[in-house]
């Protein structure tokens, strides 16, 4: 039985979350996610601390049993048939914790083993070299980052169908950042669909198509990246031949001016229309104009400040 | 099956060390004991006269009396039987409250699980391989014992010697599934190693002190070291002792199982056994 849920599998999705709660006793961690991530997309899944995002991707592959609701892997149920679900995904978790006493090639053979034969261990030693991970070393003696690396390593040695990614850079230096996103991209290219949670935007930026944004339990945005980032909030800077009243810009609606402007020379926040502050700085003699193209991190900023 | 074995090899392995340690040790306190029973025939007056002036309820530790020590049965069980389970049972109460929940508490099993395991397969594959490793440190531990034997006058067989390692290590196991019960159910296998270590030490005090207190022996009879049989066994083995403590074995083991394969895995540290009450009333009244 791969599909208990009495809704049927759309197989345009590899991952669909429905009405997923989970409360620790009087703690609701998640309070209804809903998801669909599409097969062969890379999906970003944005979040502060304690917004739900390690307790949704836990539930994903049945290491934590939610209270309601209902989760597909490649359209199988990870609750009734755990292990088909784990074939065909890869997994990083937010903080890996290994044997310390083991080699990185040990553990790594280890890991290779619980997969029962479906590991490529050319491709363990090839995605090893690209990060300069010394497979020798006993893993008590490397750093965080040395240790992230095994954990990429394992999530991606059997070519998952499916990665479900939890920081997958955190603790890397920016080279090894770059270099990982590189590797989930050519795996994405080879087929796999990719949903990572991360808090660098920048990252969640560059690689994802489409993000979700929750917030206290709840999936609150779901859109695509550029769509995100081309709405909300815009940053301009206004240079002024001549002195202009504050007053005459701060009270246009959706607009702010920020700390550090004078009489000429405003920096102003603009959510909304743009329509009203053009008309108004037509009146003005205009130096210059700036417009900054706004990134994630202050979409995502300003969603969670308007709620 | 092969997930089942994956696991089992792989724990096996990692208990190699505790097998040589343990069973080593047991092995050589054998050796020991087997080598000065001669010595202590030449000296039987003098090793009299010394138990002799130890208090009853020292020697009611031992399960044995003055006379009775001095046979091969009593000599055994005095110097090798009457703490043999306490020995392995504090290796199957570690290792029992370690087996998954050690893992669990250092962040690691989250990890391991999410490979193509299976939680059941998983379960079994560590249990049989620390049943594994209890039969292996009392197999190493009665060949201790059985190596000097022919050149004792003990006159006891290397079968004979087996029996009381065969009631040891039922001991072991219903120690060894109580503290994975308990690391099952308790949210820190710490709770679960001192509870099943508890009823391990009272239930022998309780048993040793029963053969001078009439009214100890029934509260005894509810800890598992009563059903312990040192060198009785060589003569009377108490099959219906053994097959209970097998059994209750088996049942704690399945309710872990039961309870692992349902329950959230933990993503690293301790739980809570979520006791609020007197300290929130401490709180709202300050």
């Amino acid at each position: 039985m791969k599909n208990p849920n009495n809704y049927s599998h759309d197989p345009e999705f590899a991952l669909e979350v429905r009405g997923l709660t989970k409360s620790y006793g009087k703690v609701k961690a998640l309070g209804g996610v809903d998801l669909k991530v599409k097969r062969g997309e890379i999906f970003g899944f944005l979040g502060p601390n304690g917004a739900g995002k390690t307790t949704t991707i836990r539930c994903m592959l049945d290491m934590i049993r939610p209270d309601t609701g209902s989760i597909l892997l490649l359209g199988i149920d990870p609750q009734s048939a755990p292990v088909a679900a784990q074939t065909l995904t890869g997994y990083l978790p937010g903080e890996v914790q290994y044997y310390d006493n083991m080699t990185a090639e040990r553990q790594l053979r280890f890991y290779a083993d619980m997969r029962n034969g479906s590991a490529d261990w050319k491709y363990v030693q090839e995605l090893a070299e690209r990060l300069l991970l010394d497979m020798k070393q006993v893993i008590k003696n490397l750093s965080k980052g040395n240790k992230q690396k095994i954990g990429v390593i394992q999530a991606l040695m059997h070519h998952p169908q499916l990665l479900l990614l939890d920081e997958p850079t955190s603790g890397l230096d920016p080279i090894m950042q770059q270099e990982v996103l590189s590797m989930l991209r050519e795996a994405n290219a080879a087929g796999a669909t990719v949903f990572f949670s991360s808090h660098i935007m920048s990252e969640v930026e560059n690689l994802a198509e489409r993000v979700a944004i929750i917030r206290l339990g709840e999936v609150v945005e779901t859109a695509e990246t550029s769509a995100l980032t081309g709405r909300s909030i815009r940053r301009l800077m206004v240079r002024l031949k001549r002195p202009v009243s504050r007053y005459s810009l701060e009270n246009l609606p959706g607009v702010d001016v920020l700390a550090g402007s004078d009489e000429t020379c405003f920096t102003l926040q603009v959510s909304g229309d743009m329509e009203k502050l053009v008309k108004v700085l037509g009146d003005y003699p205009v130096l210059d104009l700036e417009t900054d193209h706004p990134s994630l991190e202050e979409s995502f900023l300003a969603y969670y400040k308007k709620n | 099956m092969k997930r089942f074995w994956i696991t089992f090899r792989y724990t096996f392995r990692w208990f190699r060390g505790q097998i040589l340690g343990w069973g080593l040790g047991i092995a050589a306190l054998g050796l020991l004991i087997v080598a000065f029973y001669d010595v202590f025939g030449e000296r039987q007056a003098d090793f009299m006269k010394m138990i002799e002036s130890y208090p009853p309820e020292f020697l009611a530790f031992f399960g044995t009396d003055a006379n009775g020590m001095m046979t091969p049965e009593g000599y055994l069980g005095m110097y090798g039987f009457s703490f043999l389970p306490i020995i392995i049972g504090f290796f199957a109460v570690l290792a029992g409250s370690n087996l998954i929940a050690n893992d669990e508490e250092r962040g690691r099993l989250d990890l391991v699980i999410a490979h193509p395991v299976g939680r059941t397969a998983f379960f079994f594959g560590r249990a049989f391989a620390f049943l594994g490793a209890q039969i292996s440190i009392l197999l190493l531990g009665w060949l201790g014992f059985c190596i000097m034997l022919n050149g004792s006058s003990l006159g006891i067989t290397w079968s004979q010697m087996a029996l009381p390692f065969v009631s040891s290590l039922t001991q072991a196991l219903i120690y060894g599934a109580l503290a994975l019960l308990l690391s099952m159910i308790l949210p820190a296998r710490n709770f679960a190693s001192v509870i099943s270590g508890l009823v391990m030490v009272i239930g022998y005090v309780l048993s040793s002190m029963a053969s001078l207190n009439e009214n100890l022996s029934t509260i005894a009879r509810l800890f598992p070291y009563s059903y312990f049989q040192g060198s009785e066994a060589f003569t009377n083995l108490n099959l219906t002792w053994i097959l209970a403590l097998l059994g209750a074995s088996a049942v704690m083991m399945l309710l872990a199982w039961w309870r692992f394969v349902r329950r959230d895995i933990r993503l690293s540290g301790e739980g809570s056994l979520g006791l609020r009450i007197p300290f929130s009333i401490l709180k709202k009244t300050a």
